[in-house]
């Protein structure tokens, strides 16, 4: 069964949407009425989107949504997402995928913060750029990602993968500043260049095929390994706590 | 004139011996009166069990540490939140929970007196402030003297009138209730890293013990002639082992009030640990219940300890060192200048750890084995053993013996070797728990006089009607009931005013603050101490004229002012 | 001419509370014992005699009910509206503000957002070990300023505090007391430093975390030079810090406001918990407006969260970054905008600045600022501290009262927003 969702022509595009209801699982079985939220403002979710539905379907699995036209500014789309398939064929809002613990979701263009914020499980690809904190924590919590995958082609803001705690997070392009800031468990892993990794972190495993710009002087350096086809340098840390993560990283440069 | 009649409930009112009566309340003006006219509007409480308003008679709901505790914790915030409807504002939080959060849900449990255990005078128009926002209840605030300098100078000079003159001041300044010592010495100590190991401990420079502050105190504030005791949290929180200082804390209790205890010694459960160290930790619940039995001059509070994720605050901030160091999650601590200290810290408390278990047994335990409901009342010491909502669970649990079993079979298996919980087969009755959630806090307190806790005439009509039908509910089994029922009142009225009716709430605007004024001679009135105020301009970082709080802070209040004994 | 004793200072963060006003004529002539900030607040500028109201692009006068009616149909019609300031002004009149924006649904935000809200963020992962600002005084023997140079910002906080300031447990508190200073450039408060540390920019974090790795005994790892930083220096500020009786670390924007943001905080407390392992040692953020503080102590009795609350979906939601005012206003987020007691004209970024020029914006301020500029009403309103009183938090925390000098025919914020907020609740009974 597909859900096409064509987002229509509003007045003030850049007030935000909020659309939690937009995942999968609210499409099984009969057709509901939904609400989005403009601001402060309860809408029909038929008032933003022109829905069409093609066939029907009695199991999460079954559903694919499709988000069509400017969906830049919709937020939450795909929050708590336990199955199915989402399509985004341009950009999106914040907090996409937010608690997502299966299915898949795919992006197009690009996403903007909070992609995977709290993901527990399922695999987001974005094909653009993504903003800052992808697959990180919320305020004051001290884990984020669990669990899940997330695939960027492009690149990527600052803090991605904060608190990190399981999970995998691949960067093809460049990340920003500290991506892998407290960093617990999971993988991450940028293919471009980035500064200060992981620092303060304390468990699990980043490798970086570019360069480390600002390599933070708290890790230790054991040398080099083989990985793949690529020898890196393999560094224990953050010593400014217990330690216990490990960097690879193609080259580094320290701010001395 | 308002008039309200409340038909035909199941009344239980330990203070005026009424065990459980089906009977008429009538309410006028917010007091409880003889009788009403006919135009009174009608409450029916047929099958329903009818009790004085609830008392908390320690809590931390309002003031600088707890507003710390909101302010470190968005993720606790995001786990409460409700909107703003009808009268009810939006409110956030689970275990510390914003003012208004607070308030109803305090309300809707039928409670509409709250004591805030622990508030720094140099703070304190901070918790006056947040007074204010907790529309559904009286309030008042224990003031903090654990380290307060001009104090311990008294002390160690073992100038005791002087030191009811110390206190008068900094109560009537802060517009506080009661004096409060927390890990008395032990937070001075901490102002350079340091503790107190036990109560012969003499402190750096000031060369007092833990002992003299606290007997001293307890004789100045009788001196005062209080409504309240010296409000003790007895140092050592939270170690293996503490039962013997806990012990040895009560055993130098003077018994020098006829009308009431001498020391509420709180939270006792964190203070009756055996072991040397958390491999051998154990329960001394019997030792301590075995002492509290021993002395009328003693009573206590549980701080029972309830599985799941709370916060915790205190004054005594070495103790948070500590507890961060086992925990390595995020730590606040906040020292205040002359006086005292705090500390916070989250905290999750698990079935299956063998520590938390043995915790949340001993409170059990001391409930049980504490043979007066009189001297051992119902509290978590919020939300440091749990948030106040968990009230209802803990008196199920007391109610209950099967329940108490039930809960016992999913905790660590281990924790039976440590503790006595399962061969303890007393069920508190409607009166005794009705006792320990108010008519023993309104004593304790000193508020009957003042028309806390009880139904007789001329009380206040602060009443709490709980949709449990006691004719057809056998607490020992149907514990479910139990917790529901007490959960969600039909009705709280809070000076003859329904507040809450089946949990939503209403505007109401009445809450008033308690504080004392004690008066003293001229010679110990601060005010005019050369001494005193040369400390205040050398030593305090705020103006002694901008010190007190002013009358504007506390809007509604109810001033109980004494005459010293000097 | 009459003398005021111990008046509460309204410009930064220390709340000085022992200014001594003379008066003459219902003004102020003289405030003694004041920095020289302070006094040119106390001794005032030209104020704004009535509302005004841009129409057609020209200002005219107003009265206040009319500006009151305006404001409140404006706020009631927006779908997004932003409440922004709240600093300069006293509790209660914040108060007042998150009735008012939980009523109708909008975003509300101080100016925490564009100052120490990375703190925030901060304290929010690890927590605060802190303390008041006289437990300082009276014990601090270790006094270390980080990207904060209160010479300028906070004039008066090393006398009363800290460096110069008499202490119990010292008998000659500026001999007994080191002083460290850590910033990128060599500022006016570096010249009494014992130990100026000079930090290229951006390295701020990786200069904390070398200084932790040593303190717990890994300096093995540290290179030559962290960021500008020489070894044999970090290694002697950390012995500094792990033998000091009482250690106590201010910082300010130059940390909070830089690469790196509220990590470089979070670190920051996390040095200052592993010395407490060794020693005492506290940290305070050097709080600019003088009621900043107060606001996130409101906001968080109220709200539940510090700064950056929005509540258009009934239930209060924070996320900085998203619903932080700077970010909104960026993002053109909102429909419409209420400034209380700032002026993010002067502060905010260009294109903040331009939407609020595209969208409805009234202040509410004593004086006219850069932000009347982009305004369509100003509502004029007295001065807490002057002629308006009110509760203010000091950056550690404590609370005072601000007592008004003089008496004046314009009302306080709390007048206004009340007057507001109960037109709105009429309308919403309606």
């Amino acid at each position: 069964m597909k859900v096409i969702m064509e987002v229509r022509e509003r007045h003030r595009p850049n007030l935000p949407i909020e659309a939690e209801c937009i995942v999968p699982k609210n499409f099984v079985g009969p057709e509901r009425t939904f609400y989005v939220w403009k601001g402060n403002k309860k809408l029909d979710i038929r008032d933003v989107f022109h829905i069409r539905r093609d066939g029907h379907a009695n199991s999460v699995d079954k559903v694919e949504i499709i988000i069509r036209g400017d969906s830049s500014h919709i937020k939450r789309i795909g929050e708590y997402m336990d199955g199915g398939r989402i399509t985004i064929e341009g950009d999106i809002g914040m907090h996409c995928g937010n608690f997502m613990s299966d299915g898949v979701i795919e992006i197009m263009g690009s996403a903007d913060s909070w992609l995977g914020r709290e993901m527990n499980g399922g695999k987001i690809i974005c094909h653009g750029d993504a903003a800052d904190y992808v697959g990180s924590g919320y305020r004051g919590e001290k884990r984020g990602m669990k669990g899940g995958t997330i695939e960027i082609m492009g690149d990527v803001g600052d803090f991605a993968g904060e608190t990190l705690a399981g999970g995998e997070i691949v960067i093809h392009g460049d990340a920003g500043d500290m991506p892998g800031v407290d960093m617990k468990d999971g993988i991450l892993v940028i293919r471009g260049d980035c500064s200060r990794a992981c620092g303060n972190m304390t468990g699990g495993t980043c490798t970086v095929l570019g360069t480390v710009h600002d390599m933070l002087p708290t890790f230790r350096n054991e040398g080099t390994e083989q990985r793949g086809e690529h020898v890196l340098t393999k560094f224990s840390g953050d010593h400014i706590s217990r330690g216990l993560g490990t960097l690879y990283i193609n080259n580094f440069k320290y701010m001395d | 004139m308002s008039e309200l009649l409340i038909k035909n409930g199941y009344v239980i009112d330990p203070l005026n011996d009424i065990h459980g009566e089906i009977m008429d309340i009538a309410v006028r003006d917010g007091r409880i009166v003889e009788s009403v006219g006919n135009a009174a509007d009608i409450i029916d409480a047929h099958g329903m069990l009818t009790l004085p308003g609830g008392i908390d008679s320690h809590t931390h709901i309002c003031g600088t540490k707890v507003n710390f505790g909101r302010y470190m914790s968005p993720e606790d915030m995001r786990a409460g939140r409700t909107t703003r409807k009808g009268d009810m504002h939006a409110t956030s939080g689970f275990s510390v929970p914003t003012t208004y959060g607070n308030s109803y849900r305090y309300s809707r449990m039928g409670y509409t007196t709250l004591l805030e255990g622990a508030m720094a005078p140099m703070e304190a128009r901070h918790t006056h402030e947040e007074f204010q926002y907790t529309p559904l209840q009286d309030c008042m605030a224990n003031t903090l003297f654990d380290g307060n300098w001009q104090a311990l100078e008294a002390i160690g000079n073992g100038d005791i009138k002087r030191l009811a003159g110390v206190l008068a001041w900094y109560l009537t300044a802060s517009k506080g209730f009661a004096v409060k010592l927390t890990n008395p010495g032990g937070t001075e100590a901490w102002g350079f890293g340091n503790d107190v190991s036990c109560i012969n401990d003499k402190i750096e420079h000031f060369n007092v013990s833990p002992r003299e502050i606290i007997t001293g105190m307890i004789e100045a504030n009788e001196m005062l002639n209080l409504p309240h005791s010296v409000h003790l949290h007895c140092n050592n929180l939270g170690k293996p082992g503490n039962y013997l200082c806990t012990l040895d804390t009560y055993n130098s209790i003077p018994d020098l009030n006829e009308k009431r205890q001498s020391l509420y010694s709180t939270h006792v459960q964190f203070h009756s640990y055996g072991g040397t160290s958390w491999h051998d930790f154990c329960s001394k619940a019997e030792d301590i219940a075995r002492s509290v039995n021993n002395k009328p001059q003693i009573v206590i509070d549980s701080g029972q300890v309830m599985f799941g994720k709370t916060t915790t605050m205190t004054a005594d901030g070495p103790m948070e060192f500590n507890l961060y160091r086992l925990y390595h999650n995020k730590w606040s601590n906040h020292d205040v200048e002359l006086e005292t200290g705090s500390g916070i810290i989250p905290v999750l408390y698990r079935r299956k750890n063998l520590v938390n278990a043995v915790m949340w047994a001993i409170g059990l335990e001391l409930a049980l084995l504490v043979d007066s409901p009189w001297q051992c009342i119902l509290a978590t010491d919020n939300p440091n053993g749990a948030p106040f909502v968990k009230y209802p669970e803990v008196m199920a649990l007391l109610m209950s013996k099967k329940y108490r079993d039930a809960e016992f079979a999913t905790v660590d298996p281990a924790t039976e070797s440590r503790v006595s919980l399962p061969a303890l087969d007393r069920e508190l009755d409607w009166e005794e728990i009705a006792i320990a959630t108010r008519a023993a806090q309104a004593k304790a307190l000193g508020l009957v006089d003042y028309g806390k806790g009880h139904l007789g005439i001329g009380a206040d009509a602060d009443i709490a009607i709980y949709p449990i039908d006691v004719s057809s509910t056998d607490p020992t089994t149907d514990y479910e009931t139990i917790i529901n029922g007490f959960s969600t009142t039909d009705y709280t009225i809070k000076l003859g005013h329904v507040v809450s009716r089946k949990g939503t709430c209403s505007i109401d605007n009445s809450n008033r603050t308690f504080w004392v004024r004690p008066r003293v001679p001229d010679n110990y009135d601060m005010n005019h101490d050369p001494a005193f105020i040369d400390c205040f301009n050398k030593y305090y970082s705020m103006r002694m004229a901008n010190y007190p709080v002013q009358e504007e802070y506390a809007v509604r209040n109810i001033c109980i002012e004494t005459e010293a004994t000097l | 001419m009459r003398i005021i004793e111990d008046m509460v200072c309204p410009f930064c963060g220390c709340l000085c509370d022992d200014v001594i006003l003379t008066i003459e004529n219902d003004m102020i002539i003289a405030a003694d014992n004041c920095c020289t900030v302070g006094n040119a607040k106390f001794l005032g500028k030209k104020r704004l005699k009535s509302p005004i109201i841009k129409k057609d692009g020209v200002w005219e006068q107003t009265g206040y009910d009319e500006a009151i009616q305006y404001t409140v149909d404006t706020l009631l019609d927006a779908d997004r509206p932003l409440m922004f300031g709240w600093s300069g002004t006293h509790g209660e009149a914040q108060c007042i503000g998150i009735h008012m924006n939980e009523l109708i649904g909008g975003v509300i935000d101080s100016t925490t957002s564009v100052c120490h809200g990375p703190s925030i963020l901060a304290i929010q992962e690890v927590g605060h070990p802190g303390c008041t600002l006289g437990q300082v005084k009276n014990r601090a023997d270790l006094i270390i300023y980080w990207g904060c140079n209160p010479v300028e910002g906070h004039p008066r906080h090393m006398s009363r505090y800290t460096v110069y300031a008499d202490g119990y447990f010292l008998q000659n508190s500026f001999k007994e007391r080191k002083v460290i200073v850590v910033d990128v450039r060599e500022t006016e408060t570096a010249g009494i430093a014992d130990e100026f540390v000079r930090v290229k920019p951006g390295g701020d974090f990786a200069v904390i975390s070398a200084l932790r790795a040593i303190i717990r005994g890994k300096g093995d790892i540290i290179p030559e030079s962290v960021a500008g930083v020489s070894r044999e220096q970090l290694v002697r500020v950390a012995e500094l810090c792990k033998t000091c009786k009482f250690g106590a670390l201010f910082f300010g924007l130059g940390l909070t406001m830089v690469k790196g943001k509220y990590k470089n905080i979070s670190n920051a407390i996390e040095l200052v918990d592993e010395l407490n392992r060794h020693t005492k040692f506290t940290l305070t953020p050097m709080r600019g407006h003088w009621n900043v503080y107060g606001s996130n102590e409101v906001f968080t009795w109220m709200t539940g969260y510090p700064y950056a609350v929005d509540f258009c979906r009934g239930v209060a939601f924070y996320n900085p970054g998203e619903t932080s005012a700077i970010d909104i206003l960026a993002r053109k987020e909102c429909d419409a905008c209420l400034v209380v007691a700032s002026d993010p004209g002067a502060h905010f970024p260009r294109a903040c600045v331009e939407h609020m020029k595209d969208i409805p914006t009234i202040v509410i301020d004593p004086f006219q600022t850069l932000t009347t500029t982009v305004a369509d009403l100003q509502i004029p309103v007295a001065v807490t501290g002057i002629d308006a009183e009110g509760t203010a938090y000091r950056m550690d925390g404590i609370p005072l009262k601000v007592k008004k000098a003089l008496d004046s025919n314009y009302p306080s914020d709390t007048e206004i927003l009340s007057k507001m907020y109960e037109k709105m609740l009429e309308v919403q009974w309606q």
